[in-house]
């Protein structure tokens, strides 16, 4: 691509998705202003309360979903990606068959050498007058600094992928600088962007039209909420708030697609605390509800927590980088490096060198900062801090309790905010964030992933709550994503990540549908032969089912999405144990749980919708929902589906792999874990495939023992292991843990401070102000006793000294002339005697 | 152009003293005539705010110097003069002052006791506000810092709530000892600055800065005087331990002068430190660096905790101000050097860090004068402030309710909103110094998201009121609602685009970074010749 060429896409990609992410933020504003002022202005209006604010809201969406399809098109167009190479279709086309391994390793190692043979010509002199053994030999020259630039990446191409040849990184506009410091709000425009943008924008979309059907009871100046109890008995009512709900979903579509749009990790944080309030106001929708509040609260304040740890990432970063940038693709601002491209070479490797201080992170920069480096253990650290980020965003071990709770928002947010697409940012972060995590830090997010997931598939499949167990299944999934990334499958987990949006919010949106037509009853031990009353929710749902199951045609090799990702998962973890022996929880975990997922999905569906009716209340009532929320429902069905199939998405989110993820264990010389590479994971593909199909189906026949053929009573299982079952309900008890552990002594530390203030700070000072007092109160004594009393001595003895005088005026003249007479003689003598003479 | 440079000039003089005029002016008035005074008062503060407005528009942001500056002799005798200018560093402080000082007097309608005096005693404060922020001359400052002082006691003291004298007199003598301090190091600039003048002992600002820089004092003066200057301005500040003044004169307080205390008298300790304790003491500034960053750290974790244990809603946004002010001290003083040679290493961070100081001093002017405004609408209906006896807000009154949890979420450092900006800035610069201190500041995001949402939670959300006077719970009236919105916007606009006062401040604080680098090293530069004289 030529620079001209290069400026002019970019600029029309920022224009499309600025735009398209713009949007929803003048929704935002309309609605919220119009639905408040429009009901006060337009008496007409008043008692039939309008769509208006559903309609803006689905437009504004909705154009966003067109334009980023157009700069989807614009951008294939302008880079020439393959998105499905020869050697996907090959394999989507005969199935797995695991024996074209062998070419690719060859072909992947001679490459390698190559490498070795670049970097012996230029050496590196830099790195030689240290005098510090290199842990790595495949050490590139520090002349490739200039890798990104799309001519020269061509000759990086059998290595691995390029990502930086086909994305489009520029500015909006600068926050501020100092000196050489630069924050910015910033653009950086890929094929996982724009895949980003396509999915939100067309999940929101259908949800959001979902929404104009099940908020639809708000479209009055008298709701009555069932789940508010008055002192008086009574239930509490309030006017509709209809407007106010996609008021806030506009904020939170604008606001998730900052998030993806973000340049620099800065601004991610930025977006990121963004959906956070988004989610916040969201969840705690029913502010009338106090455990919606306070599921809010939980939700921003355990976020926060993950936040943290961004935030010393990021000030890691800051400090050592200097910059926020993912990277600079611009060619004409080469040498402007991003965070990528500083931390590693157009091969992808980090830098490392030992020193006496411990290894350290050679940097790439202009050449008048060569010497910047960062210690390897903040590296670690700073990897392992922005992951924090992400564990609180996705609900990861520990910080997981949060997102049960957000069901208490009505259930649209959860399928948008709280499955497909917020809590999906972790995922999306990390795997974006990939070339700064070091190995050690991908080690920490694989087992992170692997207990999530472990935890999250074990409380499903206790929970009764229709949503709960969805929201639990949602944890687990991002638990399999994280696992995935963390074993080096950055394909799968992304993969994962879409496959699992689509099908996720498709299950969320048919529990809606569900509650909805049973107004508002959630307990699956309520329901039961559904399938009757509602038969496209239940289908589509069947749908959703088998594909977050993982379920296919074993000789054919044909499943719904789920089953796509899924296998890419295992088999990434099942090439990562067969490097690394002693991580082999991290392939037997996920594999077990495959079948624990498919039997909690099935037991939900067979308690909703098969079997007798178990409330006839329930039963009688419960209705098909319209079709604008059904519609919604088979659209989503039909990507649940079909959205893995010829590999185009998997090629897709392949065009922005990192440059080091295809070599797979080459990046991790200098630590005892070896990354797979590609191959190895094409290699094992059959194997971890059948492994998990076999897993799934177990899971879902047991399931179908269990609950749909009624063949074993699960009330007996749960009477003979009470404990487990009683562990399983409480959470395992996480919340109960942390109200000891953290909220407790935060209360008590803050009434500590309070009374340090009264009782040490403020007492200090009276008992001062007391002595003030006390000094004064002595000060007027001594006035009293001893100035006065002098001053009196002084009078009363002058007093005395008159009226001992009193004898000498007799009253006689003579007398008086004979004193003046000796007075005057007197002072004449004193003026003689003292007067000096001249 | 000589005609412009007078108006430039007397712009300056115009900012302060318009408001006396203001006061003078409503000497005139009828005892009845309540509402015009009132409205007379409003449209002086406007004007003055008009006044600061035009010395931006007047300000040139690419020089890092003093402008506009103005130099009358006072009292010759002693050296002092009438000396005004104003920087990078003064200005947006200045803009705040007429901003928030307007908009307090809008709030002020609810004030029906001596209505005249209040008035008066208000714009006098705002004159004493003003000539802090503008004094160049050492003595002139000092006298607008006593000027301030008077005022506001008596607004505390009179028209204050039921411990009013208490807090009235708290206050009074905390800033009294602050000032005596000042006065103290002050005169130890005066007789200090005759050996570097050749003789003349000076007040002005300028050129004690200057002498400051050559190294001219010494460095155990610097030390002496630095510690003085720091207690007295982290008195204003408020920085633990010196704090507990604050809850009890922002509780007593009427809620105009809450928002004056908090949106503007808090940051003279900052602008204190930062335009005399830092120049006129680099070695000083160097040497209690650390401590400086420790308390602000410290600061803001133990203002966090105590918010979170207050039932009193005002006094729960007091200790919020600890809090947030800690960031300014961090902002200011994570200036790292290298141990052994004194050159200051990653100016830019330290830049950084006093760019998010004063950033955060702006966005806590707006951000607190909103919350106490919005307590203050509260409890103007209900008469009391007890947290557990509200709830439910946000169905009676929803649009006072977004306004305020807007503004208060911009208390909690949410992006896109002001807080947000000077907290991360302070915060990321703070590594570069000191990794430890950063953590714990970082930490206090935690909290401050914890005691914010709690009190949103208590106040705004839940089904019903549950305090007494519901009836008195109306809409927010016109006034009060434009009040909140300028805020609000204010805090938006901020929050997006702080490149508007980055943009202001930026040389002037690059200019100061530089200089106290060069101070530092020259007074250290003399410190170790003296060291090796004696040696030998």
């Amino acid at each position: 691509m030529t620079p001209e060429a290069y400026i002019q896409t970019g600029t029309t990609l920022k224009w499309l998705l600025g735009i398209a992410w713009l949007l929803p933020l003048v929704g935002f504003a309309v609605e919220i202003f119009g639905g408040y002022w429009g009901k006060r202005f337009d008496p007409a209006s008043n008692g039939k309360k309008t769509k208006l604010a559903a309609y803006m809201a689905v437009f504004c969406i909705g154009t966003g979903f067109l334009l980023s399809l157009s700069a989807f098109f614009i951008w294939k167009g302008a880079t020439d990606v393959q998105l499905v190479t020869a050697a996907h279709a090959a394999e989507h086309g005969e199935s797995h068959d695991g024996d074209h391994g062998d070419g690719h390793d060859h072909h992947d190692g001679h490459d390698h050498d190559e490498g070795h043979g670049h970097d012996a010509e230029s050496g590196h002199d830099q790195d030689e007058s240290h005098e510090h053994p290199h842990s790595n030999e495949t050490l590139p020259p520090a002349d490739d600094v200039r890798g990104q630039s799309p001519e020269e990446a061509e000759d990086h191409e059998g290595h691995g992928n390029d990502p930086y040849a086909a994305a489009f990184s520029g500015t909006f506009y600068e926050l501020a600088h100092f000196g050489d410091l630069r924050i910015s709000i910033d653009y950086y425009i890929d094929g996982l962007t724009l895949l980003m943008f396509c999915m939100v924008t067309l999940i929101a979309t259908c949800i959001h039209i979902f929404a104009i059907g099940y908020m639809s009871d708000e479209l009055t100046e008298d709701y009555e909420d069932h789940f508010v109890h008055l002192p008086g008995g009574k239930h509490f009512h309030r006017p509709g708030r209809f407007y106010r709900f996609f008021a806030f979903l506009s904020l939170f579509s604008f606001s998730m697609l900052g998030l993806v749009l973000a340049g620099n990790i800065f601004q991610v944080f930025v977006f990121w605390e963004l959906v956070g309030v988004c989610s916040y106001l969201l969840i705690g929708f029913y502010v009338e509800r106090h455990s919606a509040s306070t599921a809010a609260n939980k939700a921003f304040i355990m976020n926060r927590v993950g936040d943290f740890g961004f935030l010393i990432g990021l000030m890691i970063l800051w400090t050592y980088f200097g910059t926020f940038q993912f990277a600079n693709t611009d060619p004409q601002a080469a040498g402007d490096l991003g965070l990528f491209q500083m931390a590693r070479d157009s091969h992808g490797q980090l830098d490392v060198v030992d020193t006496e201080e411990g290894k350290i992170v050679h940097l790439r920069g202009s050449p008048e900062d060569s010497e910047r480096s960062i210690p390897y253990w903040l590296l670690i650290a700073a990897g392992i801090g922005i992951f924090g980020g992400c564990i609180g965003k996705s609900a990861q071990f520990p910080l997981q309790p949060w997102l049960p709770d957000a069901m208490e928002g009505p259930t649209p947010v959860s399928a948008l905010v709280h499955s497909a697409t917020m809590v999906a940012a972790g995922v999306y972060l990390t795997g974006r964030f990939y070339p700064m995590f070091t190995p050690e830090v991908l080690l920490t997010i694989a087992y992170i992933g692997c207990i999530t997931l472990f935890i999250g598939a074990t409380i499903a499949v206790v929970a009764t709550d229709i949503k709960r167990v969805l929201a639990y299944s949602t944890i687990s999934q991002l638990g399999y994503m994280m696992l995935a990334l963390g074993v080096g499958g950055w394909g799968a987990g992304l993969y994962h990540l879409i496959t699992h949006a689509f099908f996720k919010s498709l299950m969320f949106l048919c529990s809606g549908s569900v509650i909805h037509g049973c107004h508002h009853e959630q307990e699956m031990t309520k329901m039961g032969g559904l399938y009757k009353k509602m038969p496209i929710t239940c289908w589509t749902m069947f749908i959703g089912v088998v594909a977050i199951s993982g379920l296919a045609i074993p000789v054919l090799n044909v499943g719904l999405a789920g089953f796509y990702s899924k296998d890419a998962i295992v088999a990434s973890g099942l090439a990562f144990m067969s490097g690394n022996a002693t991580h082999f929880l991290l392939f037997f975990v996920p594999l077990v749980t495959a079948g624990i997922t498919a039997f909690y999905m099935f037991r939900l569906w067979f308690m909703t919708f098969a079997g007798p009716p178990k409330d006839q209340h329930v039963y009688d009532h419960a209705h098909e929902s319209p079709s604008v929320m059904t519609v919604p429902l088979i659209i989503l069905s039909i990507f649940a589906i079909g959205c893995a199939w010829f590999g185009v998405l998997e090629g897709w989110i392949l065009t922005s792999e990192p440059t080091h993820v295809a070599a797979g264990g080459t990046s991790a010389h200098h630590v005892a874990l070896t990354l797979p590479s590609h191959d190895a994971i094409h290699g094992v593909h059959h194997t971890a495939g059948t492994a998990a199909l076999f897993a799934a189906v177990v899971g879902a026949a047991l399931s179908a023992v269990f609950y749909w053929k009624g063949l074993v009573d699960p009330a007996v299982i749960k009477r003979s292991f009470s404990g487990v079952h009683h562990f399983l309900v409480e959470k395992w008890q996480f919340d109960n843990l942390y109200d000891v552990m953290f909220v407790r002594p935060v209360h008590v530390v803050a009434r500590w401070c309070t009374s340090f203030d009264k009782n040490v700070l403020d007492a200090f000072l009276h008992s001062l102000s007391r002595m003030t007092v006390v000094a004064s109160s002595w000060d007027r004594k001594f006035d009293e006793t001893f100035v006065d009393g002098l001053v009196n001595i002084v009078g009363t003895s002058t007093y005395r000294v008159g009226r001992s005088l009193q004898v000498v005026q007799t009253g006689k003249l003579r007398q008086y002339i004979m004193f003046i007479a000796l007075g005057v003689l007197g002072l004449f003598v004193l003026l003689f005697m003292f007067f000096p003479r001249t | 152009m000589e005609h412009i440079s007078i108006n430039e000039t007397a712009l300056l003089s115009i900012a302060i003293f318009l408001p006396t005029v203001g006061a003078l002016a409503l000497m005139f008035f009828d005892k009845a005539a309540i509402e015009g005074m009132r409205v007379t008062a409003l449209v002086f503060t406007g004007l003055t705010f008009l006044a600061t407005l035009a010395i931006w528009y007047q300000f040139d942001t690419s020089v890092a110097e003093m402008q506009m500056q103005t130099s009358y002799a006072w009292i010759p005798g002693w050296n002092i003069n009438y000396q005004l200018g104003v920087d990078g560093i003064s200005l947006p402080l200045v803009i705040l002052t007429g901003l928030i000082s307007m908009l307090a007097m809008m709030a002020s309608w609810s004030i029906t006791k001596y209505v005249r005096g209040y008035l008066m005693l208000f714009l006098i404060l705002e004159t004493g506000m003003m000539g802090v922020f503008l004094a160049l001359d050492f003595f002139l400052f000092y006298v607008f810092w006593e000027v301030m002082l008077l005022p506001m006691y008596f607004l505390i003291g009179v028209w204050g709530g039921p411990r009013r004298e208490y807090a009235a007199i708290k206050f009074f003598l905390y800033t009294l000892v602050g000032g005596v301090l000042m006065l103290i190091a002050m005169l130890m600039f005066y007789f200090g600055s005759a050996e570097a003048t050749g003789g003349e002992s000076v007040f002005n600002l300028l050129t004690l800065m200057e002498i400051a820089k050559e190294g001219g004092f010494s460095t155990t003066m610097q030390t002496t005087a630095f510690i003085m200057l720091f207690i007295g301005f982290a008195i204003k500040l408020p920085a633990f331990p010196f704090h507990t003044w604050l809850p009890d004169a922002h509780v007593e307080a009427p809620t105009p002068i809450s928002m004056i205390l908090a949106g503007v008298l808090l940051k003279m300790g900052g602008y204190g430190i930062i335009r005399i304790a830092m120049p006129l003491c680099p070695y000083g500034t160097q040497y209690a660096a650390y401590a400086l960053v420790a308390l602000g750290v410290f600061s803001i974790i133990y203002g966090a905790f105590a918010a979170m244990a207050q039932t009193d809603f005002k006094r729960l946004v007091a200790y919020s101000s600890v809090s947030h002010m800690g960031y300014v001290l961090i902002g200011l003083a994570v200036w790292k050097i290298n141990e052994s040679t004194g050159a200051t290493m990653g100016n830019d961070y330290w830049a950084m860090g006093v760019n998010g100081a004063m950033f955060q001093m702006l966005a806590h002017g707006i951000s607190s004068a909103g919350m106490f405004f919005m307590v203050g609408v509260i409890y103007d209906r209900v008469h009391h402030r007890d947290l557990n006896k509200f709830g439910g807000l946000m169905q009676i009154m929803p649009h006072y309710s977004a306004l305020a949890v807007v503004i208060f979420f911009a208390g909690l450092g949410l992006p896109g909103l002001c807080g947000f900006i000077g907290e991360v800035m302070t915060v990321l610069a703070t590594w570069n110094y000191s990794p430890l201190l950063a953590i714990i500041a970082a930490a206090g995001v935690i909290l401050t998201a914890g005691y914010i949402l709690w009190t949103i939670q208590r106040v705004y959300l839940g089904p019903e009121y549950k305090g007494p006077h519901p009836e008195a719970l109306l809409p927010i009236n016109g006034r009060e609602a434009t009040v909140a919105y300028v805020l609000a916007i204010l805090a938006i606009v901020l929050g997006v685009y702080p490149e508007i006062m980055f943009g202001l401040m930026r040389e002037s604080i690059a200019n100061l970074t530089v200089n106290l680098a060069e101070g530092y090293e020259a007074a250290r530069g003399l410190g170790e010749q003296v060291g090796v004289l004696i040696n030998r």
